[in-house]
């Protein structure tokens, strides 16, 4: 007993210590010390003040919650959003589990954690206005307590055993359960419009057609993360590939899951599609399996040019409307005849050649998929009458955008940065070219302009030209930071890499990349933030964005009229948790990265 | 010129040659650093380059892995000739292993991935294998501990002796030196010099740049001074000591000694 209060003691008298040689060590800095707190109160006082004002009707954002996740997307398909959402985040959990994340937490820091969120707590308590509701102030006072006792009880348990840590594990299960406990019995409030009048049952909890869906995902998270972490040393592999073959390809088909026509023409798909791929995928594969044997080089030569020459016809024909032809075919065709015509160079046994089949194989099936994805009518228009917006869109915009901006951002700095001057060039004018000119004129350039310039009978969604015209702009600027990263590998690192033997790709792949990316880390976050907020400019070209919902959807609906500040607060408030998580996230990876690393 | 004419009476081995150069000129835009070297190092040959800074000796071993490109003059290594065709380099730079000045260990792999990488994507061995002989490697070095670490954690000593594993993983017929102990603290040019003279035992064909007096007078079958971009004088170890010929070596070794 005696230890444990001496323990205390001494974490007191620490704790007094570091109070008085950083924020009291001279007056100068006792000055800036109660310059500074007397700032964060005021600013404080005044954000509370502004969020609470009397004239502050924040049942408007209650109301409108489903408006500003998904904007009008029907109710009757609201099951597609959950499960594209229920898949990210359970394959989030299993990747989690599978690569064995398990950061060490210290119960110090989860205690330094409670105290400092129980002191904003207790100080957004004493400084709020007094027209805020009760209800808020005795909660922060409730929290602020609470927390206060687990700090303390943390740090008392830390003092006895000094280096004790949570495992994530732990973490993730309790905060799920605590996440669950709060969904089912905090009573929030049950808000919504009847009759044209906004209503809330304060006693209920939020809506069951809301927190169902949740408890099955969160109880799948956490089931898949137990259950990946368990696995054997043999499994887990298998699964990790599994996961990686996700992240890359399963995006595309939850954007698909989203944003499919519910009257989608399946027998078209079946009857047309499929076919058409197929045919490319083993087709294709057969025919360069057959030609990439090195005593047909000459054939392949002959075909190549053949098959050139009809893919470039076709072109011409689409052109001048001799003869129609689906688009894709056209596209697989001249791809095809590029590769049979660049196929002597690689030429090899009998295992390198069914490699480049099967690689043909897998590259036509992901590309019809994306273009019959890009292709097909869904019932996503951006222009009135909107069907999905708000959050949803937000997310979905900038994590595609992310997604195919940064391999072509780094394709473009590698370009960049290459022995070949053609390469080169090309690469340098993408990138002036595209940072020269706003972002807002790429978004209408590519919904106004771009269909103008497709051939007939092709389309492209809204959805799909912004997705492409910000993908474009922003890898531009990823090129450049990414080419930062990769000047600062030493001249030592590339010749080690060619006195092994690599060849130019595997040196690229294995050496430079990684040591690049790694230093560029921080502005590839910063780029990945800003991606994330500007997304807001979709707003001016008809999209629904969070913004424009809460800037100018709620404040006219009557019951809600002029109602604009609890809005905008709580979108910035989404904005902000989502660039915190990104550059917290960022950090962490960077101090992993740089353990015991020079 | 006429005085340098190298190989006359130079202990020429009867051993088969692995490196051949013949004439090989060198410029740096209008700097001329070789001018015209002839060379040959047969199997099993350890020969010690020495001359002051500048002569153009690291040039020359980087010209016969072609980290450096030669524009005039033929270099044969292993009867293959070195010319622009790529896969041609990347199977002699896989034959020949490399230890630089600055180890130019990969900082972001640990140890054990910078030993395995060239054996399992130059090589295409089982990543089980190439791990063992990793694993004997560093014990022939002498730092099996530290296979986990990243090379940041080691000492200068330490990482030059994994660079030297790691060059040997990829099983070479013949491995170059370029100043291998010249960044490194004195009381850790021991540790490396031991593990190349355990090399040079082994009888593995090797070219060594180097300042390590002693070492070269030790292990070196043959020793070549070079000066100014051109070989001075080639002799054995005892001759090139005992009774160098060139004026310009006498100095030099004068100046060293």
């Amino acid at each position: 007993m005696t230890t444990v209060i001496n323990a205390n003691v001494s974490s007191q008298k620490s704790w007094f210590k570091w109070v008085r040689d950083n924020l009291f060590s001279s007056v100068a800095g006792t000055i800036q010390t109660f310059a500074f707190a007397a700032l964060v109160v005021v600013v404080l006082r005044w954000l509370l003040g502004v969020a609470f004002a009397e004239k502050n009707d924040w049942t408007a954002v209650a109301t409108n919650m489903r408006l500003l996740v998904s904007y009008n997307y029907p109710l009757s398909q609201f099951i597609r959003i959950w499960v594209a959402a229920g898949v990210l985040l359970v394959c989030a959990a299993a990747s989690l589990g599978a690569w064995r994340f398990d950061p060490a937490l210290t119960v110090k820091r989860m205690a330094r954690t409670f105290y400092s969120v129980a002191v904003v707590a207790a100080l957004c308590a004493l400084l709020m206005p007094s027209s805020a509701p009760g209800v808020l102030v005795r909660t922060l006072w409730l929290v602020s307590t609470v927390l206060a006792i687990a700090g303390f009880a943390a740090s008392a348990v830390a003092s006895k055993r000094n280096n004790l840590t949570v495992s994530f594990g732990a973490l993730l299960t309790s905060s799920v359960v605590g996440l669950l406990a709060i969904l089912w019995f905090v009573p929030f409030g049950n808000y919504g419009v009847v009759g044209g009048s906004p209503f809330a049952n304060p006693g209920d909890t939020v809506a069951r057609s809301t927190k169902e869906p949740w408890t099955v995902i969160f109880t799948l998270v956490l089931f898949t993360f137990w259950a990946s972490r368990a696995l054997g040393t043999k499994t887990v592999a298998i699964v990790r590939s599994a996961l990686l073959a996700f992240w890359l390809v399963g995006p595309a088909f939850l954007i698909f899951v989203v944003l499919r026509d519910p009257a989608f023409d399946w027998q078209r798909v079946w009857a047309v599609d499929v076919p058409l791929a197929a045919g490319f995928a083993f087709g294709g594969g057969l025919l360069v399996y057959l030609l990439a044997k090195p005593t047909r080089s000459s054939l392949a030569r002959l075909v190549g040019v053949a098959l050139s020459a009809f893919a470039i016809l076709n072109w011409v024909a689409g052109f001048f409307g001799w003869y129609g032809m689906l688009q894709k075919v056209r596209i697989s065709m001249l791809l095809l005849a590029i590769l049979v015509l660049i196929l002597p160079a690689f030429a090899g046994s009998q295992s390198k050649r069914l490699r480049i089949a099967v690689a043909w194989g897998g590259f036509i099936l992901v590309l019809h998929w994306l273009i019959t994805a890009i292709n097909t009518p869904s019932t996503l228009v951006i222009s009135a009458p909107p069907f999905l917006g708000g959050f949803t869109l937000t997310f979905a915009i900038s994590y595609y955008v992310v997604l195919a901006s940064f391999p072509l951002g780094v394709l473009l700095a590698l370009a960049r940065t290459s022995d070949l001057p053609l390469f080169r060039m090309m690469s340098t004018a993408y990138i002036e070219v595209f940072r020269g000119v706003p972002l807002i004129t790429i978004l209408f350039l590519f919904t106004v302009m771009l269909p103008l310039f497709l051939p007939r009978g092709m389309a492209v969604s809204d959805l799909a030209a912004v997705f492409a015209g910000y993908s474009i702009f922003s890898a531009a600027y990823l090129a450049e930071n990414v080419r930062g990263g990769l000047q600062s590998v030493r001249q030592g690192q590339y010749e080690a890499a060619n006195a092994l033997g690599l060849t130019v790709f595997q040196r690229t792949l294995l050496i430079v990349l990684p040591q690049g990316l790694r230093v560029s880390i921080p502005n590839l976050v910063g780029q990945g933030i800003a991606t994330l907020k500007e997304t807001s400019l979709i707003a001016i070209i008809g999209g629904f964005d969070l913004l424009r919902i809460a800037n100018s959807t709620i404040p006219n609906q009557p019951q809600f009229l002029g109602q604009k500040r609890p809005g905008l607060l709580f979108i910035a408030m989404v904005y902000f948790i989502l660039a915190y998580t990104m550059s917290k996230s960022s950090q962490r990876l960077e101090r992993r990265l740089d353990a015991g690393r020079m | 010129m006429s005085s340098t004419k190298p190989n006359d009476n130079t202990g020429q081995s009867p051993r088969r040659n692995m490196i051949t150069c013949r004439g090989v000129k060198k410029w740096f835009g209008d700097f001329q650093a070789l001018k015209g070297v002839d060379l040959d190092v047969g199997e099993q040959e350890v020969v010690v380059v020495l001359g002051p800074s500048g002569s153009g000796k690291s040039t020359l071993i980087r010209c016969i892995n072609r980290l450096e490109v030669h524009q005039e003059g033929i270099i044969e290594v292993d009867g293959v000739e070195l010319t622009n065709d790529l896969r041609n380099i990347e199977k002699i730079r896989s034959e020949v292993g490399m230890v630089f000045q600055l180890f130019n260990l990969f900082p972001h792999l640990s140890v054990l991935d910078n030993i395995t990488l060239g054996p399992i994507w130059v090589r295409k061995k089982a990543r089980v294998e190439a791990e063992k002989t990793a694993m004997e490697l560093l014990e022939r070095v002498g730092i099996p501990e530290q296979a986990a670490k990243f090379p940041g954690q080691l000492s200068g000593g330490q990482q030059q002796r994994v660079a030297i594993a790691r060059a040997l993983a990829m099983e070479p017929k013949i491995m170059l030196f370029d100043e291998p102990t010249s960044a490194l603290d004195p009381e850790m040019i021991a540790e490396v010099l031991d593990v190349m003279r355990d090399l040079a035992r082994r009888g593995m064909t090797m070219v060594i740049v180097t300042h390590e007096m002693g070492f070269a007078r030790e292990v070196a079958d043959r020793l070549v001074f070079m000066e100014s971009g051109e070989i001075v004088e080639v002799g054995t170890t005892e001759q090139f000591f005992s009774a160098p010929r060139e004026e310009r070596t006498k100095k030099f070794l004068s100046q060293i000694l």
